[in-house]
């Protein structure tokens, strides 16, 4: 047996618990850094994800700390755990400290964390007090644990872990039973990390612990979204811990019982209640008892099925086989996404982690942005806002990444996870999937890659450096022609074209001209929509302000002014605001341009108005769109077009999973990129030839000229339930399988086929510069449209 | 040929009522009796309580079968009683129903537009609400708008900002009691021109509704779809329908939280003949089990005024209603008294679309010609007025004045075994 499983023998083992809380969806972000972030700069992402959580919990962790800022040395800080106590009764500190503390550890400091009157905050619950204790078992005392446990052939260090994590499990038992009162509680007491949580939401945690200025490598930030019981504790909100690290958590797990059941064998009894707390226990049991490398750990929770499985190499998977085999009942089953903070003995350095579930059904986003950081986080919008601030602070190179991407859960391609690392000793910033291979950030200006560029300008600013750019760019927003001037801007931001500096830089510089050229246009913002102009050409509509849902939100002032007369809208300083193009009713012939970052459900419901967006799309946009157009000049999120029944889209990057899934009708979509998986499923869009709907799949990037991506679609099913429909898959080294279609089956491409997608792929060449004829040319040599397109169809449709 | 039918099908369920009760015959089932059955008819043609029918009960030997209500004499008249119901206790805008009761979902091509059209004449006369179901919204029943209910279920067929702009409550369909967990299904068959036309779907091809909802997975991607339909039509009612799983009480809360202002929960024991057999009866929680779960859970939660508890699934009688509301409901959702109000035998040939002898639960052109809206209307509204009658004659008899105050009343009931 596992030494450390068979010292967990001797703790008092409680009865297995019956969940009591249930939680659904989360707002969830974290963030590490090559140079170490204050806490401020989580504020303005969890707010604005507020409307994922309902303030009934909200927590936060930090790892990498700032020695002098905790009133420690730089050794103290390394070599202590910091045993950080939540009193709910302040009275209990003595009693724990003299049951728990003293007697067992050398206390090097301890201290009471700051507090701001949580009365001031709006905050319902008091927040718990928290002292800070750093601490080294006594010798003496981890002998005999050490003796008593048998556990002589461990490492002293892991020796000592466990004697802390046994310590807290005692002292939860005693101060925080979920039967009994609550007094006290372990937050956490890992090495240089350190968790704060409280009844409210994740923003309100940092003023109330005055963490502002807490300087860390690694953040995380969570808002919870409980939906049983009437009364609430800081115990139940995220991020729960393991022993070196935190992990938070949005979704939950169907197989609650039988994961209790594989910790309780492994003498593990949970203590507040949640499928998070018993994911973080897992966590620790995988990596701390058994001590599997990530790679085999992050296979444990999401196992590698179906297609991917059989796609991995024969080594991995006999590997993967075995853990399968003995993990496959307690890996958590449903739908989760977990951030996990971490500093464990046996990484480099401190690391944060993201890990999406096999059938990724939660949202999620990763992100780069150079060599310096890396975020991981519900919605894009969250990751911006997060660089906005930084960036206007100076700390980032820009307000957007380099790079964002989705993880494919369970897959052979990234194994649908991340780590972060931030080296200990050298401070490098490290990005790696499941696998341990590298991401990077690739610059434009690496590839000099031929491109049909239509707008003139392109070809000077490959010279320009920054300032010229700005110049240039404020040179075209001074123009005259306001709407002109808007255009060309807007043109710069969309294409792709060589230059000096990073695209990101680009963007930053164009985002400032913008708001110079839309100022010269009619416009209103939150405090002036009641003094609205006449309706003219178009309204410029500042959308920092409005809310992001309800009544009063930007979806619905985008109906006010479109039944004033407006006819075109263009909405700036977007931050996640949803619905947007929602709620114009039938025949609608407004045209909407979106800068900055729309939020869910763009464009869901619409029927006969234009949406663009100048940038990325986010989760569930396109629901039952019935007619018109949407335009998104980069990637979407999950679930884009569910039971769609007309109109047209077009992407000019990927789409995560679940695209047009239940759709009917006739949709037309052209996605240059890929999805992750399911696209199309149950897909019942009638015969394309005769009027009804289909999806153009390029499998290309257009970040650097064309690129054909490894393979047009990794996924394992594509048109899988589906009664109707095409897909025409951009495939000319023919990489797409049978074996993906489940339900599918390829049909000759005709020349009836290519005239009906030609006009669609003309339309998608003015909008993103993808040219028919760079689609057509493979290897240098341009080929006949059935010699690079493919058709798949229902397998049940006749032709 | 359509008239010739109709008129011996309308002779045959007036007759049998009266005829007494046949001995051997194959008619309904221990939930649904033949007495139940005929009752039903009768009252549908009468408008009044059978005499020698019994028209309380069933035979099922369980639930609302062996519940009754401690009688007692009061001074109170029974036209005194109000039976009226509000569906709005969260925010401005009220809905008041007159009856207790409302039509559940039935979507043009699981039922013939003639049957729909019927359904939403009684609901305006009779002050109450019909559903469309997810199957689109056909333009005849425009005229009844402020009395119907959209559906917008995991398929969404049919649904646009018109159909969301043009109800009174939109409800959203998470599951169903008689198949939770299953999805819907509408088989080829049913799937003519006209149908295929109203969920812009191609004809004679299966169309598949799935479970669950894919943008939805959890209680904040439920907020946001809330949300959106608020956005879509601000004002409107959002009703959650879900089946009764274990845990239906931390459903129906994350309802409420989400912004529903009804929370709809379906029991096992209803769904038409398309159900699957295996399915009905043995996934979902009985009703009766379900609701006072949900009525204690969200008066401890301290949010049971500001919602709708509305119970479905096995409501045949008004007596079926009452127990429903003494259990803790504020009113019911039913759907098989209806059809069986205008001649469904209960005969369990729902799923084909030429399977239905009345012409209810069909699409066929012919078969949907032997109900005709006004007829069927009548009959809808005569067994309402016969159901409020004997409501309010059971709330007089138990002293209260109005079927509010029977909420949650389950010292008035009694087990009989």
């Amino acid at each position: 047996m596992n030494p450390l499983t068979a010292a967990r023998r001797l703790l008092p083992q409680g009865a297995v618990p019956q969940r009591s809380e249930d939680e659904g969806g989360c707002g969830v972000i974290g963030a590490a850094s090559a140079k170490q972030l204050e806490g401020k700069y989580l504020l303005t992402a969890l707010r604005q994800m507020k409307n994922r959580g309902n303030g009934k919990g909200g927590g936060i962790a930090a790892a990498g700390l700032d020695a002098r800022q905790l009133g420690v040395s730089a050794r103290v800080l390394e070599e202590d755990y910091i045993l950080q106590v939540a009193y709910l009764d302040p009275s209990a500190r003595d009693e724990v400290e003299s049951r728990f503390i003293t007697p067992r550890f050398r206390v090097d400091k301890g201290r009471e964390v700051a507090m701001r009157d949580y009365r001031k905050l709006g905050l319902e619950v008091p927040p718990p007090k928290v002292v800070q204790y750093f601490v080294r078992a006594l010798p003496a005392e981890l002998e005999s644990f050490i003796a008593k446990h048998h556990l002589a052939a461990l490492t002293r260090d892991a020796a000592e872990d466990e004697f802390v994590y046994q310590n807290t499990y005692l002292l939860n038992s005693a101060f925080y039973s979920s039967l009994q009162e609550k007094r006290a509680f372990v937050l956490s007491h890992a090495k240089n990390l350190v968790v704060f949580k409280l009844v409210g939401y994740g923003d309100d945690v940092i003023p109330c612990y005055k963490l502002e200025n807490l300087r860390a490598h690694v953040w995380i930030g969570h808002h919870r979204y409980p939906t049983k019981g009437a009364v609430w504790h800081p115990g139940g909100a995220h991020p729960f811990i393991g022993l070196h690290d935190a992990l938070v958590h949005n979704g939950d797990f169907s197989n609650y019982s039988s994961t209790v059941a594989y910790l309780a064998e492994r003498g593990i009894t949970p203590l507040f209640l949640t499928d998070t707390e018993v994911a973080a226990l897992l966590f620790d049991v995988l990596r701390r008892t058994y001590g599997y490398p990530l790679e085999y750990l992050i296979e444990a929770l999401a196992p590698t099925t179906e297609r991917d499985f059989h796609l991995l190499p024969p080594e991995k998977q006999r590997i993967y086989r075995e853990i399968q085999t003995v993990h496959l009942p307690s890996s958590p089953d449903g739908p989760w996404f977990f951030i996990i903070a971490a500093n464990a003995p046996q990484s480099s350095g401190y690391e944060l982690i993201g890990i999406t579930d096999t059938s990724m059904l939660r949202p999620q986003v990763f992100a780069l942005q150079g060599k310096e950081l890396g975020l991981i986080a519900s919605e894009r919008q969250a990751i911006d806002a997060m660089l906005g601030s930084l960036h206007e602070d100076g700390k980032a190179a820009s307000s957007r990444a380099d790079r964002y991407w989705n993880a494919r859960g369970g897959s052979h391609t990234d194994g649908g996870a991340f780590v972060f690392t931030v080296d200990r000793a050298t401070r490098e910033l490290r990005c790696a999937d499941k696998f341990g291979r590298e991401i990077k950030v690739q610059h434009p200006d690496s590839a000099a890659i031929p491109y049909d560029i239509h707008n003139a300008d392109s070809g000077r600013i490959a010279a320009m450096d920054l300032a010229a750019f700005r110049k240039h760019a404020l040179g075209i927003a001074a123009g005259k022609d306001k709407l002109a001037a808007v255009e060309a801007l807007t043109g710069l931001m969309n294409l792709r074209y060589p230059s000096k500096e990073p695209r990101s830089a680009l963007l930053d510089v164009l985002d400032e001209a913008l708001v110079k050229a839309l100022s010269g246009l009619p416009r209103c913002s939150w405090a002036t929509q009641r003094k609205l102009p006449k309706p003219g050409e178009a309204l410029a509509v500042d959308c920092q302000d409005f809310p992001v849902e309800g009544p009063e939100s930007a979806a619905r002032f985008v109906v006010k002014a479109s039944r004033m007369g407006w006819k075109r809208l263009l909405l700036y300083h977007l931050r996640g605001h949803r619905f947007i193009g929602s709620g114009l009713g039938p025949e609608s012939a407004l045209r909407v341009d979106c800068y900055g970052n729309p939020g869910d459900y763009l464009g869901s419901g619409l029927d006969g108005a234009e949406v663009h967006v100048h940038g990325a799309g986010q989760d569930q946009l396109c629901q039952i769109l019935k007619s018109g157009k949407v335009v998104i000049h980069g990637d979407v999120g999950q679930t884009m077009g569910y039971a769609a029944k007309g109109g047209e889209i077009f992407i000019r990057g990927n789409c995560a999973g679940r695209p047009l899934i239940n759709a009917v009708g006739k949709p037309r979509v052209v996605i240059n990129g890929t999805c992750l998986d399911y696209l199309a499923e149950s897909f019942m869009a009638g015969d394309p030839l005769k009027g009804g709907g289909f999806v153009v799949l390029n499998g290309i990037s257009a970040e650097r000229g064309i690129e054909e991506l490894e393979t047009p679609y990794p996924g394992g099913n594509l048109l899988s339930l589906a009664s109707g429909g095409a897909i025409y898959v951009r495939d000319p080294q023919r990489k797409v399988e049978e074996s993906q279609l489940n339900g599918g089956k390829f049909a000759p491409f005709t020349a009836e086929d290519w005239k009906l997608i030609l006009p669609y792929l003309q339309e998608n060449e003015r909008l993103f510069d993808i040219t028919v004829g760079l689609l057509l040319t493979v290897d240098g040599e341009k080929r006949a449209p059935e010699d690079v397109y493919r058709k798949v169809v229902p397998a049940g449709m006749r032709h | 040929m359509a008239e010739k039918h109709r008129a011996h099908i309308r002779r045959g369920i007036e007759l049998l009522p009266q005829l007494g009760l046949p001995q051997d015959s194959a008619l309904g089932d221990l939930r649904w009796t033949k007495e139940l059955i005929l009752a039903t008819w009768w009252q549908a043609l009468t408008g009044k309580s059978p005499e020698n029918i019994e028209h309380r009960i069933g035979a099922s030997g369980g639930g609302f079968d062996r519940l009754d209500f401690k009688l007692s004499s009061s001074g109170i008249a029974a036209e005194q009683v109000s039976l009226s119901i509000p569906l709005n206790r969260r925010d401005s805008g009220q809905v008041t129903l007159s009856l207790p009761w409302y039509g559940g979902g039935m979507s043009l091509g699981s039922v013939s537009l003639n049957f729909m059209l019927s359904r939403a004449m009684a609901a305006k006369a009779a002050g109450t609400l019909t559903s469309t179901g997810e199957g689109g919204y056909p333009s005849e029943l425009l005229p009844y708008k402020d009395h119907v209910i959209t559906q917008v279920a995991t398929g969404m067929f049919g649904v646009s900002e018109e159909t969301i702009q043009s109800c009174r409550v939109m409800e959203f369909k998470y599951a169903q009691g008689a198949k939770p967990g299953l999805g819907g299904h509408l088989l080829a068959d049913k799937v003519t021109a006209e149908v295929a036309r109203m969920r812009e779907s191609a004809e004679k091809t299966s169309l598949y509704s799935p479970f669950p909802f894919h943008s939805v997975y959890s209680v904040e991607d439920h907020k946001k779809h809330v949300d959106w339909v608020k956005t879509v039509h601000p004002g409107v009612l959002v009703s959650v329908k879900v089946s009764t799983p274990i845990d239906v009480e931390m459903v129906a809360i994350g309802s409420y939280d989400a912004g529903a202002h009804i929370i709809h929960i379906d029991g096992g024991y209803g769904g038409t003949g398309a159900a699957p057999e295996i399915a009905k009866k043995n996934i979902a929680m009985p009703i009766e089990l379900a609701i006072p779960r949900v009525h204690r859970y969200l008066s401890s939660e301290g949010v049971r005024d500001k919602v709708t508890l509305i119970a479905s699934g096995g409501i045949r009688t008004a007596y079926d209603v009452a127990k429903a509301i003494a259990l803790g409901a504020d009113g019911c959702v039913i759907g098989t008294a209806e059809t069986i109000a205008v001649g469904c035998t209960h005969c369990g040939n729902c799923e084909r679309g030429r399977g239905c002898q009345i012409g209810i639960c069909t699409t066929d052109e012919l078969l949907g010609q032997f109900i005709q809206p006004e007829w069927g209307a009548r009959r809808l509204l005569n067994l309402y007025s016969s159901w409020a009658a004997q409501l309010r004659e059971l709330l007089a008899s138990l002293g209260l004045k109005s079927v509010q105050e029977l909420r949650g009343r389950k010292d008035l009931l009694v087990y009989r075994r």
